[in-house]
């Protein structure tokens, strides 16, 4: 065994480095779980303590709390309609559905399992092939990632729970939401009104939680759900054989579809590491495109449940935006370029411990040893997340048993606060509440929420890749002129294309 | 619900009863155990570009000395947006009492030029600048452009073919590479710029031979300079740099070209707040950028070398000549005339608004011709799901307007009143319209107010208002 990877194990597997990364995984579940909250926000606070640690201990701690917080994030989704992360907008009605069917321990079981299948297969795809793929990300310029964010707002419209017109809607309202405030590409106020608090825009976060969380508890009030309650409870049962019930109830139909769509994980994983390791691109994108793929794979019947509570759709977008977390950290360490935002502020923090990033931080004995520990941290994390994870999805069912006139006012209040506490600013909430009432309208009319979001996430970024394109070439030929920028626009096409090719096809054709 | 059931519920109520009762006690004594003295409770820090870079790191760091000096709580706050102008906003335009700091940036000397506020350098009480990092311009390893004479050879023989990025159109870096060509006669437009979100994206682009140099920072590039991926020809500024590593890099002086604009980074408070907390802060801030206080082994000049950010630091009034004199130059820059054309792209601001409002319209026609055919199923589930279940339409209908209602109510007077009361107030009253037992609801009141303040304000450092009786 290297000398490297021995150091490497000696240090991650130290009493204090396994104490931090237990209460990192905490502490990124709970923030997790919590709408409002993100892993940057997270990770930006834990970096004073990071100073305390040693560089192994300190970046374990951010690696850890990053995949928890993820995983996390499908909680509030699955029981609350709220997505606790952008990407988990991608499956939000169906792990919704499936708790209105009592079946929340399935689809929060379901979300486990493959988040933390995800996240090794991503881990190990960092582990086996980080230098070769860093490359790739220097073949990806403003045209590649135009056709990237087209792609990803594309599938959304496309594959969203309705007609595809309402689709595009979404997807339209969120792009017009998107240009409000001073753009990076012109550097002027649009649509602001003359009010100098709309130039900083419609923040996704109030925008996320107010669609989702504030217009269900007006739907919530207007028609109160039944309260479901839970079909197996008896509270008798010896110890062993409760926490046999327990695991069967969460886990059940996660190691089922497990065995059947190994193939399927496969893809997902792909799709999450290769989208994840692009600078910039992430989870959303990711899980989005995965749940896209997913369902155009599917037969007619199973189509038809994507949206109503489809545990394949739920599994394999979850799968993807697990394994486009390590893929964010393929650039990261590679390239000194961070992959998403968190990775941004971990540059930072490996500047600091003089572990500066770069393509020859394989062949440096020095800062080998901290490379494998991230290694290792990542499947660690994940491999702890199942009981972790499995006690709070068991901690998180408890909340559907709480009676509405109790759990209502709660998610008020976490809407609300949590909206606040990303700037602390009232305006925000303002923005929240004028989005719910908005969130609340287009449900009426059967217009679907996820697109609207990634909408206003990916809107900024699409319209400056376009300006930045054709700034440099002046030409729309320029789109299709480099290998990788004429592929995703291929498949851009096709994808908005697919009803018409479909129709060529024969008919009856399989998975 | 059954004898059993309400049997369990009343139990665990008894429990939370006391414990609620514990709770308002201790917050009570909390509210009155303050003393007068300045700082007294959390302050906040405002900072007004997003967690990660370069200014936030700063932020962050400063915080935490501050901390150790002043012994309460310094929070900061990623108030983002506008190019600058809500951090500004939020930091310098808040009640000058001392509790809020803000940590501003070279585009306080911009924004108001630009048109996009009419906060200006004027607006704050100047209370130390932190550090002055010179923009630097960089090109890819293997780039036949290796030093400025190159590039002003290239930019003499081919002007308008050169591109460039590092942040966003007519922000700091853009203002950098602009005036330096302005300076040796040039019009601006003779390095094409391509806006971007900032240094990182650009430092992509750049490598995946999208464009020819980035203007930006030196720390923020500092990565791909380290492992020799990229080269750095020219430093804007009157010295070199004294951090390790980066001593060989030369300024655009030293080879000819006498043109400086460093970014500058510094706190500051509102205007009015009193001369008295003013002196505190100033005097724990001098101790900090001195060296003096130390934060698990280290000062936070060690801090900055580290990261290789400049360190150079200017107090009260060291620092409001220096921003007056840097808004001149800027202004003097951005009103010239050939600057006003640069602004123009190949699409307008309002190319992209209009596309996807007419995106808009095309859907909402093809699906509105849908929808015309067949009623709308939503709606028709809706009216007879509340005749079925056979609740009281008008409870529900007032709960409806209700919720909104909080939201705003929240909004307008959480600032005034206090967190905990308005918090108090929402819980208590959205639970009550829900039909919920009084007793429930005060539980759910107290508890809940309390438990979310705490978790917040303790685990999560965020700052919630305080308002009457210290709540």
């Amino acid at each position: 065994m290297s000398e490297a990877l021995q150091t490497a194990l000696q240090n991650t597997f130290a009493p204090g480095t396994l104490l931090v990364i237990l209460l990192s995984a905490s502490f990124g579940l709970f923030i997790g779980a919590i709408p409002g909250l993100t892993a940057t926000m997270a990770v930006a606070l834990m970096v004073p303590f990071t100073f305390f640690l040693d560089p192994v201990a300190g970046i374990a701690a951010i690696v850890t709390m990053e995949a928890c917080c993820i995983f996390a994030g499908d909680i509030p989704t699955a029981l609350m309609r709220i997505p606790g992360t952008p990407s988990s907008a991608a499956y939000v009605d169906d792990a919704y559905a499936l708790t209105q069917r009592s079946q929340h321990q399935t689809a929060l079981g379901v979300s486990l399992l493959f988040s933390v299948t995800g996240g090794l297969i991503g881990a190990l795809v960092l582990i086996v092939a980080a230098p070769q793929l860093a490359r790739i990300a220097f073949e990806f310029s403003s045209y590649e990632y135009f056709w990237l964010c087209l792609l990803g707002l594309s599938c959304a419209a496309v594959v969203s729970r309705g007609s595809v017109s309402k689709g595009m809607l979404s997807l339209a309202v969120g792009l017009l939401i998107s240009c409000i405030g001073i753009g990076s590409t012109h550097g002027v106020p649009r649509l602001t009104l003359g009010f100098e608090q709309l130039e900083s825009g419609i923040g996704f976060i109030p925008a996320m939680i107010g669609l989702f969380g504030f217009s269900e508890v007006l739907r919530n009030v207007l028609n109160p759900v039944a309260q479901s309650t839970s079909v197996s409870h008896t509270p008798k049962e010896p110890a062993a054989s409760w926490l046999g019930t327990a695991i069967r109830e969460v886990f059940g139909t996660a190691f089922v579809q497990l065995r059947r769509s190994f193939g399927r994980v496969m893809t997902s994983s792909a799709i999450g590491s290769l989208i994840g390791m692009l600078p910039g691109a992430g989870a959303d994108i990711a899980a989005w495109v995965s749940y896209a793929v997913s369902k155009r794979r599917s037969t007619e019947e199973q189509q038809a449940e994507y949206g109503q509570g489809s545990v394949q759709g739920i599994a394999d977008a979850t799968t993807a935006n697990n394994s486009s977390l390590a893929g964010a950290w393929i650039p990261a360490l590679i390239l000194g370029i961070p992959g998403d935002s968190v990775t941004a502020i971990v540059i930072g923090v490996l500047l600091m411990k003089n572990l500066t990033p770069g393509p020859d931080i394989l062949q440096d004995p020095e800062r080998l040893p901290v490379v494998y520990s991230i290694y290792l941290t990542f499947v660690l994390a994940n491999l702890l997340l199942i009981p972790l994870g499995f006690l709070a999805v068991r901690l998180g069912g408890q909340i559907v048993r709480i009676p509405r006139h109790v759990i209502l006012p709660m998610i008020l209040m976490f809407c609300i606060v949590g909206t606040f506490a990303i700037k602390s600013s009232y305006f925000d909430v303002y923005c929240m509440l004028a989005m719910g009432i908005l969130g609340f309208l287009l449900e009426r009319f059967q217009v679907p929420l996820g697109p609207v979001v990634l909408g206003i996430i990916l809107g900024g970024r699409l319209e400056e890749t376009f300006v930045q394109s054709l700034t440099k070439s002046d030409s729309l030929f320029a789109f299709f002129e480099r290998p990788i920028a004429a592929l995703l626009g291929i498949t851009c096409l096709i994808v908005w294309l697919w009803p018409v090719i479909a129709s060529f096809l024969p008919r009856g054709r399989d998975v | 619900m059954s004898d059993a059931n309400r049997m369990k519920c009343r139990l665990p109520t008894n429990a939370i009863c006391t414990l609620s009762g514990m709770v308002l006690t201790a917050l009570l004594l909390t509210g009155c155990r303050r003393s007068v003295e300045y700082p007294n409770r959390p302050i906040t820090l405002t900072c007004p570009w997003a967690a990660g870079g370069g200014t936030d790191r700063v932020s962050r760091q400063m915080a935490m000395y501050l901390e150790q000096e002043l012994g309460v709580p310094v929070n900061v706050i990623n108030a983002t947006g506008g190019q600058g102008v809500t951090g500004h906003s939020r930091g310098l335009l808040a009640a000058p009492d001392g509790y809020t700091l803000a940590m501003m940036t070279l585009e306080l000397n911009t924004m108001h030029w630009r048109g996009l506020t009419n906060l200006d350098w004027q607006d704050c009480e100047p209370l130390m600048s932190l550090n002055e990092d010179p923009a630097a311009l960089f090109v890819r390893s293997e780039s036949p452009i290796r030093s400025m004479k190159d590039l002003e050879e290239t930019v003499h023989e081919r002007p308008g073919e050169l591109t460039a990025s590092g942040t966003a159109s007519l922000a700091a870096w853009h203002l950098a590479l602009a005036g330096w060509l302005l300076s040796i006669d040039r019009p601006p437009g003779d390095i094409a710029w391509i806006p971007s979100q900032g240094s990182a994206p650009s430092l992509q682009e750049l490598m995946s031979g999208g464009i020819d140099i980035v203007c930006c920072s030196v720390p923020e590039a500092r990565s791909l300079l380290d492992s020799r991926s990229i080269r750095c020809i020219g430093i804007m500024s009157d010295e070199r740099i004294t951090q390790e590593g980066l001593e060989h890099l030369e300024t655009f002086r030293e080879q000819g070209t006498d043109w400086i604009l460093k970014g500058w980074r510094g706190l500051g408070v509102p205007k009015g707040t009193p001369p008295e907390v003013q002196e505190r802060l100033v005097t724990s801030l001098r101790r900090i950028v001195t060296g003096e206080t130390i934060v698990n082994d280290q000062s936070f000049p060690a801090y900055m070398d580290g990261e290789g950010f400049d360190r150079t630091w200017r107090e009260t009034d060291d620092f409001a000549a220096f921003m007056q004199e840097t808004d001149q130059v800027l202004g003097d820059l951005l009103t010239r005339d050939e600057f006003k054309e640069v602004k123009s792209g190949p699409v307008g601001p309002l190319a992209f608004p209009l596309l996807a409002s007419g995106l808009a319209a095309v859907c909402l026609t093809v699906s509105g011709i849908g929808r015309l055919r067949a009623p709308s199923d939503s709606l028709a589930m809706n009216t007879t799901s509340s005749h079925t279940t056979g609740q009281q339409p008008a409870v529900s209908r007032v709960a409806f307007v209700a919720v909104p209602a909080f939201t705003a109510a929240y909004a307008l007077l959480a600032n005034t009143v206090g967190f905990i009361i308005v918090a108090a107030g929402i819980l208590f009253g959205f639970a009550m319209l829900l039909k919920s037992r009084l007793r429930t609801a005060v539980v759910l009141a107290v508890c809940g107010s309390a438990g979310i303040y705490q978790v917040f304000t303790g685990l999560l450092r965020v700052t919630l208002p305080i308002g009457w009786f210290g709540w």
